[in-house]
């Protein structure tokens, strides 16, 4: 009896030390700093395209050791959470929502002397501290199209005003092409939103959200639900099939490379895949941002996205040198313009001139709203104060879905309120 | 151990004059089964019995790691859980698949056995064959389904070269998602059901055909009263084993339609619990979803058990 007491102590004291063997704290001593650091994968963002960031800044640094974590889906910021709650919070992560984190303590607050290099080093903000780095600007959305299948459709440019979008919707349909690509989930659906909210809401009041979140403003008000019944009316009439909405990200993309729709409203990290040799498709692809109902330029986008720090990493300062290298690195900066199509933020930076057509052309967009002062947030695309409150995102986008599916605008809307209370 | 259970009855000392004189002679053997039952009482009371204790107290709070501090708020969670409408449809939902689950596998797994229960190469390779979804991962059965039933996916392929010119949207379609997700769980159970049925089947005797045969008994008679009577406890297994399973759906749905299309169409409550409380962050409301999910599967399932129970008793 005494023997196999004994006998289950000693296996899980064994399993104990075990398990502690299993972490290794590098915080002491003057070997490798090793750090965590949570990447993400897309079509464009490749483990090599990772593993090659990564590098740079290691050889640069050869004291600090990286170990990369990949998300298992684009939703890497729940991924995150998950990982906060069993103990395995990373100590680098990239393009997770700072929004939660940042109010319980978990991320380091860059200081403004760490944040010299960039271009707007405010953005993003809880409370007036900034958590992530404001590393580049995305376009969300600019709509890709593709010119053979305007041209079977006799349309020879692309629409400038809303109305004239409609109408071209309504030829290629009467060819018998699906005007508008989209697909399910945040990334494939929310930018066709984002367009609709910038023209819609945003365009006449930027502080929306804000507004939103200080009550002023709701989801059943006119202006969203204006919106909200332009992309039901898309989908009612047909220009949005309701079907691919099964699709995921991937897929979304690859069906309009495959020339499977005329339109793909997407931030501007698509050229990437549209100047990739390999991905490239056979077609001629133009470019134009989404048309309010009067023609007057909006142009959505977000600056943000960078690297977050956690604020209780083992080895913070090795963390915090590793974050600032690798979104200043000239040679990750000038990757994330050739592979995924980023307009970094960074002071003094001009792209290489090797990007390829694609993205010059968006970035030629997004300048001339620059010089037009016509640039306003990224509907469910914004960060920290700018940006919904926590897991409304998720909402928004079921809304989007809801609302191709058929379900009445004013029930869509008035579920949103509902789901923002509750999050309040 | 053969040494203390020997020492205990030979002691020398004589025992205290007839004070508690069975709990005596008893303690050796609650040592002895302790000695057995203790690793896996402790393994099942850390992993299984705290972590629901636990919930049953975050059930109680306002628990939000990034909104503390955290609060008591007694049965409010509660409260308002039955005025929620995304957990009242998530329970529709769940409900819905569950009553899916319990029957299509039972119905088609019973049919499959019956066919199955014969000798040969041939019908052991089809019992294989019906099993290998069963040890399958969820998440490996749900992208392949995905891939399938795709609007671009096999299915639809067929279809349109069938001639069908707007297939149904199999996933994307609010009409069609949740009996997607259904008809996935129950290909996957099939086989389960297939396996249990079949052990049954071997189980009932030859000699009780052969009388039945002389008697004049056909197929279905001799099915009616010999073969589903005798089936009984096959049938309890699988329905309150199929039961569980439906109710705590969760890696289909994240896989193949995470909760969509849109709002309240394939959402379960497993779902809308990981939803609110890893992505709203709201981990005591969650945790009162978890608490009252639980209380729902062991009392549908208690109730279900007891009725199988008493039918095999009174059969």
């Amino acid at each position: 009896m005494k023997r196999i007491l004994t006998l289950g102590l000693v296996a899980l004291a064994a399993a104990a030390g075990l398990t502690a063997c299993s972490t290794k704290d590098t915080s002491q001593g003057s070997g490798p700093k090793e750090i965590t650091f949570l990447t993400f994968e897309t079509p464009n963002l490749t483990p090599q395209y990772w593993d090659a960031a990564i590098k740079r800044v290691t050889d640069k640094y050869p004291d600090i050791k990286v170990k990369k974590l990949v998300s298992p889906d684009q939703d890497r910021t729940t991924y995150a959470k998950q990982l906060l709650t069993s103990g395995q919070f990373p100590d680098v992560m990239i393009a997770v929502s700072p929004a939660g984190f940042a109010e319980a303590g978990n991320l380091y607050a860059w200081s403004q002397s760490e944040l010299t290099e960039f271009q707007f080093p405010d953005n993003g903000a809880i409370k007036g501290k900034v958590y992530q780095l404001p590393a580049n600007t995305q376009t969300i959305p600019i709509i890709y199209y593709n010119k053979s299948l305007f041209s079977q459709a006799g349309l020879s440019s692309p629409p400038k005003t809303y109305p004239e979008l409609l109408d071209a919707a309504a030829k290629l349909k009467a060819k018998g092409i699906t005007p508008f690509v989209v697909g399910g989930g945040h990334d494939a659906l929310g930018p066709t939103f984002a367009g609709i909210l910038a023209t819609d809401v945003y365009a006449k009041n930027p502080n929306w959200m804000h507004d939103r979140r200080a009550g002023k403003v709701k989801f059943t008000d006119p202006d969203f639900a204006k919106a909200a019944g332009k992309l039901s009316d898309l989908a009612s009439k047909g220009y949005i099939n309701k079907r691919d909405l099964s699709r995921d990200y991937a897929g979304t993309q690859q069906a309009f490379l495959d020339g499977k729709g005329a339109m793909y409203a997407m931030g501007n990290w698509f050229a990437a895949a549209l100047d990739s040799p390999q991905t490239k498709p056979k077609f001629e692809v133009g470019q134009f941002d989404w048309p309010s109902d009067d023609g007057s330029l909006v142009v959505p986008a977000f600056t943000g996205g960078g690297l977050l720090v956690s604020a209780t990493a083992k080895n913070l300062d090795a963390a915090k040198k590793f974050a600032l290298a690798f979104q200043l690195d000239k040679g990750n900066l000038d990757n994330s313009t050739t592979s995924d199509g980023l307009f970094p933020a960074v002071k003094g930076y001009t792209p290489p001139a090797t990007t390829g057509a694609a993205f010059k052309a968006g970035y030629e967009l997004f300048h001339q709203a620059v010089t037009a002062n016509a640039v306003v947030p990224a509907f469910g695309f914004e960060a920290g104060d700018d940006g919904m409150l926590p897991g409304v995102v998720e909402k928004w986008v079921s809304a989007a879905a809801d609302l191709i599916t058929g379900k009445p605008v004013a029930q869509v809307c008035k579920s949103l309120d509902t789901e923002w209370d509750k999050a309040s | 151990m053969t040494a203390d259970l020997a020492a205990a009855p030979t002691a020398t000392k004589p025992p205290p004059p007839r004070r508690h004189p069975a709990r005596r002679r008893r303690w050796p053997r609650v040592r002895h089964f302790a000695g057995f039952a203790g690793p896996g009482v402790l393994v099942y009371a850390c992993f299984v019995l705290a972590p629901i204790l636990v919930s049953v107290w975050y059930s109680l709070t306002n628990y939000n790691p990034f909104n503390p501090p955290t609060k008591f708020t007694g049965l409010h969670n509660y409260r308002l859980l039955f005025t929620d409408t995304e957990f009242l449809t998530s329970l529709r939902v769940t409900t819905v698949l569950t009553m899916m689950v319990v029957i299509v596998p039972n119905v088609f797994g019973l049919g499959i056995a019956l066919l199955l229960d014969r000798r040969g190469w041939l019908y052991n390779a089809l019992r294989s064959v019906f099993f290998i979804p069963v040890v399958l991962s969820s998440v490996v059965v749900s992208v392949i389904w995905t891939r399938l039933l795709d609007d671009d996916g096999l299915v639809n392929r067929t279809l349109r070269s069938l001639g069908v010119a707007n297939p149904p949207g199999w996933l994307s379609d609010p009409k069609y998602a949740l009996y997607s997700v259904g008809a996935i769980l129950s290909w996957q159970l099939l086989g389960l059901c297939v396996v249990v049925y079949l052990a049954g089947l071997q189980g009932v005797p030859a000699e009780l055909y052969e009388a039945a045969a002389i008697d004049g008994a056909g197929p279905v008679r001799r099915f009616r009263a010999i073969t589903w009577p005798l089936l009984a406890p096959a049938l309890t297994i699988n329905t309150v084993v199929l039961l569980i399973s439906g109710f705590k759906v969760f890696d289909h749905i994240q896989v193949i339609t995470h909760g969509g299309p849109g709002t309240g169409t394939t959402a379960t409550i497993a779902y809308n619990v990981l939803q609110t409380g890893f992505v709203a962050n709201r981990r005591g409301y969650a945790s009162a979803m978890a608490v009252l999910m639980l209380v729902i599967i062991g009392t549908v399932s208690a109730i279900v058990l007891k009725v199988l129970q008493r039918r095999e008793v009174d059969l």
